[in-house]
Protein backbone atom coordinates (compact mmCIF):
# COMPACT_ATOMS: atom_id res chain seq x y z
CA UNK A 1 0.00 0.00 0.00
CA UNK A 2 1.73 3.71 -1.10
CA UNK A 3 1.16 5.71 1.89
CA UNK A 4 0.67 10.01 0.45
CA UNK A 5 1.05 12.31 2.42
CA UNK A 6 -3.06 13.48 2.61
CA UNK A 7 -3.29 9.57 3.79
CA UNK A 8 -0.91 10.72 6.71
CA UNK A 9 -2.61 13.94 7.76
CA UNK A 10 -5.95 11.91 7.88
CA UNK A 11 -4.61 9.09 10.12
CA UNK A 12 -2.34 11.09 12.07
CA UNK A 13 -5.32 13.83 12.64
CA UNK A 14 -2.97 16.60 12.21
CA UNK A 15 -4.16 19.69 13.91
CA UNK A 16 -5.46 23.07 12.30
CA UNK A 17 -2.33 24.67 13.68
CA UNK A 18 -0.18 22.99 11.51
CA UNK A 19 -1.50 24.45 7.59
CA UNK A 20 0.10 27.94 9.25
CA UNK A 21 3.82 27.21 9.64
CA UNK A 22 5.74 26.79 6.57
CA UNK A 23 6.73 23.15 5.60
CA UNK A 24 9.66 22.13 3.68
CA UNK A 25 9.42 22.27 -0.17
CA UNK A 26 13.23 20.12 -1.50
CA UNK A 27 13.32 18.15 -4.61
CA UNK A 28 14.98 16.07 -2.25
CA UNK A 29 13.13 15.10 1.00
CA UNK A 30 15.53 16.31 3.33
CA UNK A 31 17.19 12.52 5.27
CA UNK A 32 17.06 12.39 9.22
CA UNK A 33 18.52 9.02 11.15
CA UNK A 34 17.64 7.88 14.16
CA UNK A 35 19.26 5.87 16.27
CA UNK A 36 17.60 3.68 19.01
CA UNK A 37 13.96 3.52 19.33
CA UNK A 38 13.46 4.32 22.79
CA UNK A 39 11.16 7.08 24.47
CA UNK A 40 13.28 9.61 23.06
CA UNK A 41 14.21 8.04 19.77
CA UNK A 42 10.51 6.85 18.45
CA UNK A 43 8.90 10.67 19.78
CA UNK A 44 11.61 12.44 17.77
CA UNK A 45 11.00 10.19 14.72
CA UNK A 46 6.90 11.17 15.15
CA UNK A 47 7.26 14.55 15.45
CA UNK A 48 9.82 15.02 12.56
CA UNK A 49 7.24 13.25 10.38
CA UNK A 50 4.49 15.21 12.10
CA UNK A 51 5.53 18.71 12.78
CA UNK A 52 7.20 18.48 9.16
CA UNK A 53 3.83 17.68 7.44
CA UNK A 54 5.57 14.32 6.23
CA UNK A 55 8.31 16.04 3.86
CA UNK A 56 11.07 14.95 5.80
CA UNK A 57 12.58 11.45 5.50
CA UNK A 58 12.81 9.57 8.61
CA UNK A 59 14.95 6.20 9.27
CA UNK A 60 14.92 4.73 13.12
CA UNK A 61 17.39 2.20 13.47
CA UNK A 62 17.17 -0.33 16.48
CA UNK A 63 18.44 -3.60 16.61
CA UNK A 64 15.15 -5.00 18.75
CA UNK A 65 11.88 -4.85 17.00
CA UNK A 66 10.23 -3.31 19.72
CA UNK A 67 10.96 -1.02 22.58
CA UNK A 68 10.56 -2.75 26.09
CA UNK A 69 9.43 0.21 28.70
CA UNK A 70 10.83 1.07 31.48
CA UNK A 71 8.64 2.68 32.86
CA UNK A 72 5.59 0.50 34.87
CA UNK A 73 8.98 -1.98 34.60
CA UNK A 74 9.05 -2.32 38.72
CA UNK A 75 5.72 -4.07 38.75
CA UNK A 76 6.98 -6.75 36.83
CA UNK A 77 8.75 -7.26 39.93
CA UNK A 78 5.61 -8.13 42.45
CA UNK A 79 3.53 -9.39 39.66
CA UNK A 80 1.45 -6.65 39.69
CA UNK A 81 1.97 -6.04 35.96
CA UNK A 82 2.46 -8.85 32.91
CA UNK A 83 5.51 -8.56 30.79
CA UNK A 84 3.49 -7.97 27.67
CA UNK A 85 2.20 -4.59 29.03
CA UNK A 86 5.83 -3.45 29.03
CA UNK A 87 6.05 -3.79 24.77
CA UNK A 88 5.78 -0.91 23.10
CA UNK A 89 5.81 -1.76 19.12
CA UNK A 90 6.86 0.46 16.07
CA UNK A 91 3.93 -0.40 13.98
CA UNK A 92 2.31 3.40 14.65
CA UNK A 93 5.69 4.99 13.62
CA UNK A 94 5.36 2.95 10.52
CA UNK A 95 1.63 2.89 9.35
CA UNK A 96 0.59 6.13 11.13
CA UNK A 97 3.17 8.32 10.47
CA UNK A 98 5.70 6.89 7.96
CA UNK A 99 9.09 6.32 9.84
CA UNK A 100 11.08 3.79 8.22
CA UNK A 101 12.20 1.30 11.01
CA UNK A 102 15.18 -0.83 10.12
CA UNK A 103 16.68 -3.41 12.24
CA UNK A 104 20.10 -2.88 12.35
CA UNK A 105 22.49 -1.12 14.65
CA UNK A 106 24.41 1.64 14.34
CA UNK A 107 28.61 1.15 14.40
CA UNK A 108 30.07 4.15 13.55
CA UNK A 109 29.59 8.06 13.02
CA UNK A 110 31.58 9.86 10.16
CA UNK A 111 30.74 13.30 11.30
CA UNK A 112 32.61 16.04 8.87
CA UNK A 113 30.89 13.32 5.82
CA UNK A 114 27.57 13.25 7.34
CA UNK A 115 27.10 9.60 7.38
CA UNK A 116 26.66 7.10 9.37
CA UNK A 117 27.71 3.11 9.31
CA UNK A 118 25.13 0.29 10.39
CA UNK A 119 26.12 -3.24 10.97
CA UNK A 120 24.56 -4.40 8.14
CA UNK A 121 23.00 -1.90 6.20
CA UNK A 122 26.61 -0.20 5.66
CA UNK A 123 27.15 3.34 4.96
CA UNK A 124 23.94 5.83 5.27
CA UNK A 125 23.84 9.53 4.30
CA UNK A 126 21.75 12.24 6.73
CA UNK A 127 21.12 15.69 7.09
CA UNK A 128 20.96 15.33 10.66
CA UNK A 129 21.37 12.34 13.02
CA UNK A 130 20.01 12.29 16.43
CA UNK A 131 21.14 9.39 18.61
CA UNK A 132 18.90 8.06 21.41
CA UNK A 133 20.82 5.37 22.91
CA UNK A 134 19.58 5.32 26.35
CA UNK A 135 22.27 4.75 28.79
CA UNK A 136 25.34 2.33 29.34
CA UNK A 137 27.02 0.94 32.05
CA UNK A 138 30.22 0.59 34.21
CA UNK A 139 30.29 -1.95 36.18
CA UNK A 140 32.44 -2.88 39.16
CA UNK A 141 34.94 -5.62 39.25
CA UNK A 142 33.34 -8.81 40.06
CA UNK A 143 29.95 -8.22 39.38
CA UNK A 144 28.46 -10.85 36.82
CA UNK A 145 24.53 -9.01 35.88
CA UNK A 146 23.44 -12.60 34.93
CA UNK A 147 23.39 -13.70 39.16
CA UNK A 148 23.07 -10.24 39.73
CA UNK A 149 20.76 -8.69 37.43
CA UNK A 150 20.70 -4.82 37.23
CA UNK A 151 17.19 -4.78 35.79
CA UNK A 152 18.06 -1.16 34.92
CA UNK A 153 17.51 -1.36 31.00
CA UNK A 154 14.29 -3.48 30.91
CA UNK A 155 13.86 -6.70 29.07
CA UNK A 156 15.88 -10.07 30.24
CA UNK A 157 17.06 -8.57 33.52
CA UNK A 158 13.65 -7.48 34.49
CA UNK A 159 12.40 -10.94 34.22
CA UNK A 160 15.20 -12.88 36.30
CA UNK A 161 15.33 -10.45 39.04
CA UNK A 162 11.20 -11.17 38.94
CA UNK A 163 12.34 -14.81 39.12
CA UNK A 164 14.59 -14.51 41.86
CA UNK A 165 12.04 -12.44 43.82
CA UNK A 166 9.81 -15.25 43.55
CA UNK A 167 12.05 -17.58 45.02
CA UNK A 168 12.83 -15.69 48.71
CA UNK A 169 11.85 -17.08 51.46
CA UNK A 170 11.61 -16.50 55.23
CA UNK A 171 16.00 -16.47 55.28
CA UNK A 172 16.21 -14.62 52.14
CA UNK A 173 17.89 -11.21 51.87
CA UNK A 174 17.98 -8.81 49.54
CA UNK A 175 20.52 -6.08 48.70
CA UNK A 176 20.38 -3.67 46.19
CA UNK A 177 23.09 -0.81 44.75
CA UNK A 178 22.18 2.60 43.73
CA UNK A 179 24.72 4.17 42.00
CA UNK A 180 26.07 8.05 42.26
CA UNK A 181 23.81 10.68 40.62
CA UNK A 182 22.69 11.32 37.58
CA UNK A 183 21.77 7.78 36.19
CA UNK A 184 18.42 6.85 34.97
CA UNK A 185 14.94 7.34 36.51
CA UNK A 186 16.16 9.30 39.90
CA UNK A 187 13.54 8.05 42.00
CA UNK A 188 13.52 4.18 40.58
CA UNK A 189 15.67 2.42 43.16
CA UNK A 190 13.72 3.58 45.99
CA UNK A 191 10.60 3.00 44.53
CA UNK A 192 12.11 -0.68 43.84
CA UNK A 193 13.08 -1.19 47.48
CA UNK A 194 9.75 -0.18 48.77
CA UNK A 195 7.74 -3.02 46.11
CA UNK A 196 10.65 -5.07 47.49
CA UNK A 197 10.45 -4.55 50.98
CA UNK A 198 6.13 -4.83 50.31
CA UNK A 199 6.98 -8.32 49.39
CA UNK A 200 8.30 -9.09 52.26
CA UNK A 201 5.83 -7.86 54.01
CA UNK A 202 2.76 -9.54 52.18
CA UNK A 203 4.37 -12.54 52.66
CA UNK A 204 5.20 -12.18 56.67
CA UNK A 205 8.53 -12.28 56.39
CA UNK A 206 9.64 -9.43 58.32
CA UNK A 207 11.48 -9.72 61.62
CA UNK A 208 12.48 -6.23 63.55
CA UNK A 209 15.89 -7.26 64.07
CA UNK A 210 16.90 -8.56 60.89
CA UNK A 211 16.03 -6.05 58.10
CA UNK A 212 15.22 -8.07 54.54
CA UNK A 213 15.89 -5.51 52.25
CA UNK A 214 19.62 -3.17 52.55
CA UNK A 215 19.27 0.23 50.59
CA UNK A 216 23.53 0.96 49.66
CA UNK A 217 23.18 4.13 48.06
CA UNK A 218 26.77 5.47 46.72
CA UNK A 219 25.07 9.34 47.40
CA UNK A 220 24.75 11.07 50.56
CA UNK A 221 21.01 11.41 50.93
CA UNK A 222 17.73 9.92 48.67
CA UNK A 223 17.76 11.59 45.24
CA UNK A 224 14.23 11.62 44.52
CA UNK A 225 11.29 12.13 46.73
CA UNK A 226 12.58 13.04 49.56
CA UNK A 227 9.89 13.29 52.03
CA UNK A 228 7.99 9.90 50.44
CA UNK A 229 10.60 7.80 50.54
CA UNK A 230 12.64 8.63 53.89
CA UNK A 231 8.66 8.45 55.50
CA UNK A 232 7.92 5.09 53.58
CA UNK A 233 11.54 3.75 55.00
CA UNK A 234 10.74 4.37 58.89
CA UNK A 235 7.11 4.03 58.91
CA UNK A 236 5.40 1.40 56.92
CA UNK A 237 9.19 -0.95 56.27
CA UNK A 238 10.72 0.19 59.32
CA UNK A 239 11.17 -3.43 59.82
CA UNK A 240 12.05 -4.45 56.94
CA UNK A 241 14.34 -1.82 55.31
CA UNK A 242 17.69 -0.51 55.97
CA UNK A 243 19.04 2.37 54.57
CA UNK A 244 22.60 2.74 54.06
CA UNK A 245 24.03 6.59 52.17
CA UNK A 246 27.52 6.79 51.30
CA UNK A 247 27.81 3.31 50.03
CA UNK A 248 30.01 3.42 46.93
CA UNK A 249 30.68 -0.15 45.59
CA UNK A 250 34.37 -0.93 44.95
CA UNK A 251 33.69 -4.35 43.86
CA UNK A 252 31.21 -7.22 43.94
CA UNK A 253 31.39 -11.08 44.66
CA UNK A 254 28.42 -12.19 42.65
CA UNK A 255 28.99 -16.06 43.07
CA UNK A 256 28.96 -15.54 47.28
CA UNK A 257 26.36 -12.56 46.76
CA UNK A 258 29.29 -10.32 48.67
CA UNK A 259 28.92 -6.09 48.05
CA UNK A 260 32.13 -4.42 49.20
CA UNK A 261 31.42 -0.77 49.55
CA UNK A 262 32.70 2.72 51.27
CA UNK A 263 30.24 1.69 53.81
CA UNK A 264 30.98 -1.95 54.58
CA UNK A 265 30.61 -5.29 53.21
CA UNK A 266 26.94 -6.63 52.91
CA UNK A 267 26.01 -10.17 51.81
CA UNK A 268 22.65 -10.91 50.27
CA UNK A 269 20.83 -13.86 49.00
CA UNK A 270 19.58 -12.07 45.60
CA UNK A 271 21.86 -8.75 44.72
CA UNK A 272 20.38 -6.18 43.02
CA UNK A 273 23.33 -3.90 41.35
CA UNK A 274 22.63 -1.12 39.38
CA UNK A 275 26.42 -0.01 38.07
CA UNK A 276 27.22 3.47 37.21
CA UNK A 277 25.46 4.83 34.83
CA UNK A 278 27.19 6.94 31.61
CA UNK A 279 26.44 7.26 27.72
CA UNK A 280 26.21 4.15 25.81
CA UNK A 281 29.59 2.78 24.58
CA UNK A 282 28.27 3.69 21.02
CA UNK A 283 28.48 7.26 22.18
CA UNK A 284 31.28 7.19 24.02
CA UNK A 285 33.34 5.09 21.22
CA UNK A 286 32.57 7.72 18.58
CA UNK A 287 34.10 10.46 21.23
CA UNK A 288 30.96 12.06 21.80
CA UNK A 289 31.45 11.99 25.83
CA UNK A 290 33.44 14.35 28.02
CA UNK A 291 35.16 13.10 31.13
CA UNK A 292 32.05 12.77 33.00
CA UNK A 293 31.09 10.06 29.94
CA UNK A 294 27.69 11.89 29.05
CA UNK A 295 27.78 14.10 25.84
CA UNK A 296 27.74 17.71 26.13
CA UNK A 297 25.07 19.34 24.01
CA UNK A 298 22.96 22.86 23.66
CA UNK A 299 20.07 22.44 25.59
CA UNK A 300 17.95 24.54 23.25
CA UNK A 301 18.94 21.99 19.72
CA UNK A 302 20.46 18.54 21.62
CA UNK A 303 22.84 19.31 19.08
CA UNK A 304 26.40 18.11 19.94
CA UNK A 305 28.88 20.87 20.90
CA UNK A 306 31.91 19.19 19.57
CA UNK A 307 32.42 20.89 16.25
CA UNK A 308 33.24 17.79 14.47
CA UNK A 309 29.88 16.43 15.20
CA UNK A 310 27.87 18.90 13.86
CA UNK A 311 24.18 17.99 12.60
CA UNK A 312 24.74 15.47 15.13
CA UNK A 313 21.91 15.27 18.17
CA UNK A 314 21.91 13.55 21.14
CA UNK A 315 18.73 12.99 23.50
CA UNK A 316 17.52 11.54 25.94
CA UNK A 317 19.78 9.60 28.81
CA UNK A 318 23.07 9.58 26.81
CA UNK A 319 23.52 13.38 26.84
CA UNK A 320 23.94 16.23 30.04
CA UNK A 321 22.01 18.66 30.25
CA UNK A 322 21.53 19.00 34.10
CA UNK A 323 17.96 17.50 33.60
CA UNK A 324 16.33 13.75 35.15
CA UNK A 325 17.25 11.02 32.82
CA UNK A 326 13.63 10.14 32.35
CA UNK A 327 11.37 8.47 29.65
CA UNK A 328 8.71 11.70 30.21
CA UNK A 329 12.14 14.22 30.32
CA UNK A 330 13.12 12.60 27.15
CA UNK A 331 10.06 12.92 25.05
CA UNK A 332 10.01 16.56 26.08
CA UNK A 333 14.00 16.93 24.88
CA UNK A 334 13.28 15.12 21.79
CA UNK A 335 10.58 17.61 20.66
CA UNK A 336 12.70 20.78 21.76
CA UNK A 337 15.22 19.02 18.96
CA UNK A 338 12.42 18.76 16.78
CA UNK A 339 12.08 21.95 16.24
CA UNK A 340 15.25 22.90 15.73
CA UNK A 341 15.90 20.30 13.33
CA UNK A 342 12.90 21.53 11.13
CA UNK A 343 14.06 25.14 11.83
CA UNK A 344 17.79 24.28 10.45
CA UNK A 345 16.03 22.31 7.60
CA UNK A 346 14.07 25.35 6.51
CA UNK A 347 17.23 27.67 7.14
CA UNK A 348 15.25 29.34 9.99
CA UNK A 349 17.47 30.27 13.14
CA UNK A 350 16.99 28.26 16.38
CA UNK A 351 18.40 31.05 18.22
CA UNK A 352 15.26 33.85 18.30
CA UNK A 353 14.89 35.50 20.89
CA UNK A 354 11.03 33.92 21.74
CA UNK A 355 11.84 30.43 20.63
CA UNK A 356 14.93 31.16 23.72
CA UNK A 357 12.63 32.20 26.66
CA UNK A 358 9.96 29.52 25.71
CA UNK A 359 12.57 27.13 26.04
CA UNK A 360 10.45 24.39 28.81
CA UNK A 361 10.71 20.62 29.65
CA UNK A 362 8.93 19.14 32.13
CA UNK A 363 9.00 15.73 34.19
CA UNK A 364 6.41 13.67 36.05
CA UNK A 365 6.18 10.07 37.10
CA UNK A 366 4.43 7.94 39.80
CA UNK A 367 6.24 5.63 42.21
CA UNK A 368 4.31 2.66 43.57
CA UNK A 369 5.24 2.38 47.28
CA UNK A 370 2.91 -0.73 48.21
CA UNK A 371 1.29 -3.03 45.56
CA UNK A 372 -1.61 -0.91 44.54
CA UNK A 373 -0.62 2.79 46.01
CA UNK A 374 1.24 5.44 44.68
CA UNK A 375 2.83 8.88 45.23
CA UNK A 376 4.23 11.15 42.14
CA UNK A 377 6.62 13.76 41.78
CA UNK A 378 7.02 16.68 39.37
CA UNK A 379 9.18 19.23 37.81
CA UNK A 380 9.55 22.36 35.42
CA UNK A 381 12.92 23.36 33.68
CA UNK A 382 13.71 26.10 31.56
CA UNK A 383 16.51 27.69 29.55
CA UNK A 384 18.02 30.57 30.74
CA UNK A 385 19.80 32.37 27.95
CA UNK A 386 21.82 33.74 30.02
CA UNK A 387 23.85 31.14 32.05
CA UNK A 388 23.01 28.89 28.57
CA UNK A 389 21.86 26.59 30.48
CA UNK A 390 18.62 24.56 31.65
CA UNK A 391 17.28 25.38 35.32
CA UNK A 392 15.16 24.09 37.42
CA UNK A 393 11.77 26.52 38.09
CA UNK A 394 9.35 24.10 39.93
CA UNK A 395 8.95 21.02 41.53
CA UNK A 396 6.50 18.85 43.62
CA UNK A 397 5.80 15.73 45.54
CA UNK A 398 2.46 14.34 46.67
CA UNK A 399 1.65 14.55 50.14
CA UNK A 400 0.91 10.90 50.62
CA UNK A 401 0.50 7.55 48.27
CA UNK A 402 -2.58 6.42 48.15
CA UNK A 403 -4.52 4.05 45.63
CA UNK A 404 -6.07 6.41 43.70
CA UNK A 405 -2.49 7.91 42.42
CA UNK A 406 -1.74 4.41 41.82
CA UNK A 407 -4.52 4.04 39.45
CA UNK A 408 -3.67 7.91 37.68
CA UNK A 409 -0.12 6.01 36.86
CA UNK A 410 -1.70 4.24 34.26
CA UNK A 411 -3.26 6.53 32.40
CA UNK A 412 -0.34 9.16 32.69
CA UNK A 413 1.67 6.22 31.20
CA UNK A 414 -0.90 5.34 28.43
CA UNK A 415 -1.01 8.56 26.98
CA UNK A 416 3.36 9.02 27.38
CA UNK A 417 3.51 5.64 25.55
CA UNK A 418 0.87 6.62 23.05
CA UNK A 419 2.49 10.08 22.91
CA UNK A 420 5.83 8.80 22.03
CA UNK A 421 4.79 5.71 20.49
CA UNK A 422 1.25 5.87 19.13
CA UNK B 1 17.16 38.14 31.11
CA UNK B 2 20.16 40.20 30.89
CA UNK B 3 19.80 42.12 27.04
CA UNK B 4 23.54 43.50 27.07
CA UNK B 5 25.55 40.30 26.04
CA UNK B 6 26.50 40.60 22.07
CA UNK B 7 24.76 37.50 21.26
CA UNK B 8 21.50 38.76 22.39
CA UNK B 9 22.31 42.51 20.61
CA UNK B 10 22.28 40.45 17.83
CA UNK B 11 19.87 38.24 18.20
CA UNK B 12 17.73 41.64 18.30
CA UNK B 13 18.97 42.70 14.87
CA UNK B 14 18.05 39.56 13.36
CA UNK B 15 14.62 39.59 14.47
CA UNK B 16 14.22 43.15 13.44
CA UNK B 17 15.28 42.41 9.95
CA UNK B 18 12.97 39.28 9.64
CA UNK B 19 9.79 39.73 7.84
CA UNK B 20 6.24 40.07 9.86
CA UNK B 21 4.97 36.68 7.97
CA UNK B 22 8.48 34.64 9.18
CA UNK B 23 7.96 36.44 12.75
CA UNK B 24 4.48 35.17 12.37
CA UNK B 25 5.44 31.54 12.07
CA UNK B 26 8.23 31.42 14.45
CA UNK B 27 5.31 32.93 17.17
CA UNK B 28 3.35 29.48 16.07
CA UNK B 29 6.11 27.27 16.19
CA UNK B 30 7.23 28.51 19.68
CA UNK B 31 3.16 28.15 20.99
CA UNK B 32 3.59 24.52 19.36
CA UNK B 33 6.63 23.61 21.04
CA UNK B 34 5.36 24.78 24.14
CA UNK B 35 2.01 23.18 23.68
CA UNK B 36 3.83 20.03 22.57
CA UNK B 37 5.42 19.53 26.50
CA UNK B 38 1.54 18.73 27.34
CA UNK B 39 1.25 16.03 25.33
CA UNK B 40 2.74 13.52 27.48
CA UNK B 41 -0.24 13.49 29.96
CA UNK B 42 -2.50 15.03 27.54
CA UNK B 43 -2.21 13.51 24.34
CA UNK B 44 -0.72 14.88 20.74
CA UNK B 45 -1.96 17.88 20.28
CA UNK B 46 -3.97 17.75 23.18
CA UNK B 47 -5.91 14.09 21.98
CA UNK B 48 -5.53 12.19 25.36
CA UNK B 49 -6.08 8.84 25.02
CA UNK B 50 -6.83 8.07 28.33
CA UNK B 51 -8.41 9.58 31.67
CA UNK B 52 -6.76 12.78 31.13
CA UNK B 53 -8.54 15.81 30.18
CA UNK B 54 -8.42 16.54 26.24
CA UNK B 55 -6.85 19.77 26.14
CA UNK B 56 -7.95 20.03 21.58
CA UNK B 57 -9.87 22.40 20.88
CA UNK B 58 -9.91 24.22 24.64
CA UNK B 59 -11.02 27.32 24.39
CA UNK B 60 -8.49 29.85 25.09
CA UNK B 61 -10.24 31.90 27.75
CA UNK B 62 -10.97 28.90 30.14
CA UNK B 63 -7.47 27.14 29.29
CA UNK B 64 -5.99 30.28 31.03
CA UNK B 65 -8.64 30.83 33.36
CA UNK B 66 -7.93 27.17 34.41
CA UNK B 67 -4.30 27.57 34.67
CA UNK B 68 -4.19 30.90 36.19
CA UNK B 69 -6.22 29.52 39.41
CA UNK B 70 -3.67 26.43 39.59
CA UNK B 71 -0.73 28.73 39.94
CA UNK B 72 -2.74 30.19 42.46
CA UNK B 73 -3.11 27.05 44.52
CA UNK B 74 -1.54 28.57 48.11
CA UNK B 75 -1.25 24.89 48.85
CA UNK B 76 -0.78 22.93 45.69
CA UNK B 77 -2.26 19.60 45.91
CA UNK B 78 -2.09 17.86 42.45
CA UNK B 79 0.32 17.59 39.82
CA UNK B 80 -1.41 20.30 37.84
CA UNK B 81 -1.40 22.81 40.30
CA UNK B 82 2.20 22.19 40.66
CA UNK B 83 2.81 22.27 36.68
CA UNK B 84 0.80 25.30 36.09
CA UNK B 85 3.79 27.12 38.43
CA UNK B 86 6.26 25.76 36.04
CA UNK B 87 4.68 28.53 33.33
CA UNK B 88 5.10 32.55 32.58
CA UNK B 89 1.71 34.64 31.91
CA UNK B 90 3.00 34.61 28.36
CA UNK B 91 3.61 30.92 27.91
CA UNK B 92 0.32 30.22 29.18
CA UNK B 93 -1.30 32.51 26.69
CA UNK B 94 0.61 30.21 24.24
CA UNK B 95 -0.36 27.44 25.17
CA UNK B 96 -3.77 28.21 25.28
CA UNK B 97 -3.88 30.12 22.00
CA UNK B 98 -2.08 26.48 20.58
CA UNK B 99 -5.02 24.31 22.00
CA UNK B 100 -7.66 26.52 21.00
CA UNK B 101 -6.60 26.19 17.39
CA UNK B 102 -6.98 22.40 17.25
CA UNK B 103 -10.29 20.62 16.39
CA UNK B 104 -11.78 19.21 19.44
CA UNK B 105 -12.10 15.29 19.38
CA UNK B 106 -14.70 13.72 17.87
CA UNK B 107 -15.11 16.35 15.28
CA UNK B 108 -14.49 19.67 13.70
CA UNK B 109 -16.65 22.52 15.61
CA UNK B 110 -19.55 24.34 13.70
CA UNK B 111 -18.68 28.19 12.57
CA UNK B 112 -21.00 29.51 15.07
CA UNK B 113 -18.90 28.07 17.97
CA UNK B 114 -15.53 28.79 16.38
CA UNK B 115 -17.23 32.63 15.99
CA UNK B 116 -18.44 32.72 19.85
CA UNK B 117 -15.08 31.60 20.64
CA UNK B 118 -13.00 33.97 18.65
CA UNK B 119 -15.02 36.59 20.17
CA UNK B 120 -14.31 35.69 23.51
CA UNK B 121 -10.63 35.32 23.18
CA UNK B 122 -10.75 38.69 21.76
CA UNK B 123 -12.09 39.91 24.92
CA UNK B 124 -9.52 37.57 26.78
CA UNK B 125 -6.74 38.90 25.71
CA UNK B 126 -8.16 43.06 26.44
CA UNK B 127 -8.23 41.53 29.28
CA UNK B 128 -4.93 39.92 29.37
CA UNK B 129 -3.21 43.22 28.54
CA UNK B 130 -5.20 45.10 31.30
CA UNK B 131 -3.34 42.48 33.60
CA UNK B 132 -0.29 42.61 31.96
CA UNK B 133 -0.30 46.51 32.89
Amino acid sequence: MTLNRRHFLKAAGAGLALANIPTIHAATPPRVIVIGGGFAGATVAKYIRLWSNFSVDVTLVDPKPQHTSCVLSNLILNNQLPFSKLKLPYSSLESKYGVNVVRDKAVEINGPGNQIRLKNGGWRSYDRLVIATGIGFKKPNGLDSKLSPHAWIAGGQTKLLARQLAGMNAESTFVMTIPKSPYRCPPGPYERACLVANMFVQRGLTSVDNPRVMVLDANSGIQAERETFSHAFNSIYRNVVQYVPDAEVHNVDSSSGMVYTTAGTFQGDILNVIPQNRATSFVRRQGLTDGDNWAPVDPTTYESVLSEFQGVHIIGDSQNTNQPKSAHMANAQAKICTDAILRSLSGIPTDTIERLRNITTNSACYSPITKDQASWLTANYFYNPDLEMMQLRHVGEAEEWNHSNYKQMFVWASNLFTDCFG
Amino acid sequence: MSCHSPRITMLLFVCSILPLQSTHADDLRVNRLLASQCAQCHGTDGYSVAGIEPLAGESAKDLIEDLRDMRKEDKPENIMDHQAMGYTEDQIRRIAAYYSTIPEPGGSRSNESEEKEEKEKEEEESEYEKHED
